[in-house]
């Protein structure tokens, strides 16, 4: 298997970038009594998009009402977290000088196909993620930290699914 | 026991909110620190090449599960207070499969 690599920008090293993520996990935990979070952001997001369109049906989805009950946006612990997340992002690859506009792909695919990977991978991740009440940081990072035994599971099948599926999409990297 | 600190009512709420942007920016920042803005890196433990992905989270989880237990040890930290996600074994396990694939095939 032939797989092109770029150069090896400056990243930090996995174990010290494990290390702060860690420590940013003890302190939310601390402050908070939670972990950290991101699919339940979107969840959050959905359900109140579908309330401006159709205010009847996203009342009568058991569902989503509950999410609708924690209140606006802007009082949603997840949602600013996911802001934070992305400026923290933003933060970081603009004082990396590694800030691009970019659709990252292999040499011997299409920026369409490539796109049309990442909203199916997309669609996977987000009925995944509401399935298990969580996602790598909610359940894998913050479940695994306080040791739920469900998130371990769910740990153990992500790993599992990646692994499984790897050779489909093989090719955008080609 | 000071902590948590928002179940305590040492802090507001609203300061809560308040730090949940400083979370997620701590969290963003080291996140892309680690290279996790590239979707290449994030699926390159997929083919066995670069196994940042799996170093990262493990170190994390160890980190935060040593340091939780020693919070709680030291009864700066009631543990009994603390978030913990419920079981639901098969919801997990298929969402979790579905996540993998969902990775690999969109990069994110």
């Amino acid at each position: 298997m032939n797989l092109q690599f770029a150069k090896q920008p400056s990243y930090w090293s996995p174990y010290l970038a494990g290390l702060a993520i860690g420590l940013t996990l003890i302190l939310t935990y601390y402050v908070m009594g939670h972990g950290v979070g991101a699919s339940g952001a979107y969840t959050q997001l959905a359900a109140r998009m579908l309330e401006i369109e159709a205010p009847a049906h996203a009342q009568a989805n058991v569902y989503l009402k509950r999410y609708l009950e924690l209140g606006t946006l802007l009082q949603s612990w997840i949602v600013i977290e996911m802001f934070g997340v992305l400026l923290g992002g933003l933060l970081g690859a603009l004082s990396a000088r590694r800030f691009q506009f970019q659709i990252e792909r292999g040499p011997g695919i299409a920026a369409e196909d490539r796109l049309v990977f990442a909203l199916l991978g997309g669609i996977l991740v987000g009925f995944g993620s509401r399935l298990a009440q969580g996602c790598t940081s909610g359940q894998a990072l913050s479940g695994g930290a306080v040791l739920a035994v469900g998130s371990w599971f769910f740990t153990l099948a992500f790993f599992l699914g990646g692994y499984l599926f790897a050779r489909v999409a093989r090719r955008q990297w080609r | 026991m000071n902590g948590p600190l928002v179940p305590n009512e040492i802090l507001t709420p609203e300061m809560g909110l308040a730090f949940a942007l400083i979370a997620g920016l701590l969290f963003g920042f080291f996140l892309e620190r680690a290279g996790f803005g590239s979707a290449r890196k994030l699926t390159a433990i997929f083919y066995l090449q670069d196994f940042a992905v799996l170093k990262v989270m493990f170190t994390a989880v160890v980190v935060g599960a040593v340091g939780l237990l020693l919070l709680g040890g030291a009864e700066l930290l009631d543990s009994d207070l603390l978030a913990i996600p419920p079981t639901y074994l098969w919801p997990q396990a298929v969402g979790g499969l579905l996540i993998g694939l969902g990775f690999v095939l969109g990069g994110y």
